[in-house]
């Protein structure tokens, strides 16, 4: 009999019964009112529409009034200018990331049931979330009013956006107590950037060059999705010393 | 119910913050005492399961301190913690039930009778940030305690108060100690003449005694001095 037979065999014969009377035993406990071990405690889902209502209200005030401006600014042939203001949005997520470590919570939360992961990563989500769900609706929205193809407004709306959420997320990483100030000059800088590369580069938003602001998408995406994991990861091991 | 450490070692780059400690404390009130330095709050981070040990192992009767299983019997009062500067103390302690995933509606019983346990029911719904230290301090208690833990882990928890607050602070602990393991970290031996049931003492990341308090020499403070000073080992 090989390795492979006989440990099979023995997963055969060792295997643990299946509980017998379970859901009896269970149900008698209730008809006695006796407690049914720990008390009820949030599921994951419920934590995370929780964590909703922590969010600071200015974010979501100031994501919508961007988000307005950028239509408002499209629909007035600003030319490609509007498409520079949607770093700016990302400094919402930058700040909600970091929020626990700059307000000193993180050792806190970590100690929590929850932990500091799950927190930090049900703020980013959501904010990250609606950030994306609202500047596609702001494409479709301008669509009617530009030249581009849907494909290109998406790609120029969100290669600003993930280049601050790229750059800031290595910046929080590096920084970690730093005031917030730092991620929010990166992403008054990359709009400034974005705002600036037509006069050095006219041809920036012809057609021709869709390929290189797909890779560069692609690549930023990518890049993000990665630093992310990194700063997550950190947390597993906060090195706090 | 057992909370046991067994040859923890932590090391920052070439310094070594905590040094092959073992020890297992059960229901009481233990007091972990050391100067300044000794290696006292990272010990409590690997207690808490905050820090990964760099070798050797803790556990709470069999359970890794990294499970989420623990960290929800956990109550932890870190030395130095702050507040976002929006919440009222009332806002902190039900933002705080809700990352130790109680419910809303135990959280809000929880949050009333901790907020008069700890006697800041006329300063609950004053922001954090206008709090004098003494109030921070009872307020980072009162979260430490919100979700009944088993094991409480308190980072030094009288900085801060004032003589009288110290006073309702030891009969709050000595109250919760008898059916729970509590650990406190001080450097002020006093805070623990009255209340601790074991005495621990760290020296430069290392356990220089263990043991029962009534093992120790009336004056505590002079047993400490000794301990500290002449190296005697008790462990």
């Amino acid at each position: 009999m090989n390795n492979e037979k006989m440990i099979a065999r023995m997963k055969e014969l060792c295997s643990a019964p299946e509980p017998e009377g379970k859901r009896v035993f269970f149900s008698s406990l209730r008809e006695r009112d006796l407690p049914l071990g720990q008390p009820a405690v949030m599921s994951h889902r419920e934590f995370l529409t929780g964590q909703l209502s922590y969010i600071q209200k200015r974010i979501w005030i100031l994501s919508g009034f961007l988000m307005l401006f950028i239509i408002w600014g499209c629909s007035r042939s600003a030319g490609n200018y509007p498409f520079a203001l949607t770093p700016l949005l990302a400094g919402g997520m930058l700040m909600e990331t970091g929020r626990s470590r700059r307000w000193k919570m993180d050792e806190l939360e970590y100690a929590s049931r929850f932990s500091l992961r799950s927190i930090v990563l049900a703020r980013m989500f959501t904010v990250g979330l609606a950030d994306t769900a609202g500047l596609l609706m702001v494409i479709i929205v301008v669509r009617p009013y530009l030249t581009y193809s849907l494909f290109r407004i998406f790609l120029y709306m969100m290669v600003p956006f993930l280049t601050a959420s790229f750059l800031g997320s290595l910046y929080e990483r590096k920084k970690r107590r730093d005031g917030g100030l730092g991620s929010l000059a990166i992403c008054i800088l990359s709009s400034v950037a974005f705002a600036a590369a037509p006069l050095f580069s006219g041809c920036l938003y012809e057609e021709r060059l869709t390929i290189i602001w797909t890779i560069g998408f692609i690549f930023l995406a990518v890049g993000f999705t990665g630093s992310m994991r990194g700063y997550i990861r950190e947390m597993e091991e906060p090195v706090w010393n | 119910m057992e909370l046991k450490a067994d040859r923890v070692t932590k090391q920052y780059k070439n310094k070594i913050a905590v040094d092959r400690m073992s020890f297992t404390l059960t229901k009481g009130v233990t007091g972990l005492l050391g100067a300044n330095g000794a290696g006292k709050t990272t010990l409590m981070r690997l207690l808490s399961g905050i820090l990964l040990p760099t070798s050797g192992g803790v556990s709470y009767d069999g359970m890794d301190v990294g499970a989420e299983e623990y960290r929800d019997i956990l109550g932890y009062l870190p030395q130095d913690f702050g507040c976002y500067p929006e919440f009222s103390g009332r806002d902190f302690l039900l933002y705080m039930s809700a990352a130790k995933g109680i419910q809303k509606r135990d959280a809000l019983r929880k949050t009333e009778e901790l907020i008069e346990l700890v006697g800041l029911g006329d300063a609950a719904r004053k922001k954090v940030r206008a709090y004098s230290g003494g109030m921070k301090q009872r307020l980072g208690i009162a979260q430490a305690l919100l979700n009944d833990p088993q094991v409480l882990i308190m980072d030094e928890p009288t900085a801060g108060l004032d003589p009288q607050e110290r006073i309702r602070f030891r009969n709050l602990i000595a109250g919760i100690g008898k059916n729970r393991i509590v650990l406190l970290s001080t450097h002020i031996v006093s805070d623990l003449e009255l209340i601790a049931d074991r005495l621990m003492i760290m020296k430069e990341g290392r356990l220089m005694w263990q043991g029962d308090r009534a093992a120790c020499e009336s004056d505590l403070e002079a047993f400490y001095i000794s301990v500290i000073n002449e190296e005697k080992h008790g462990v």
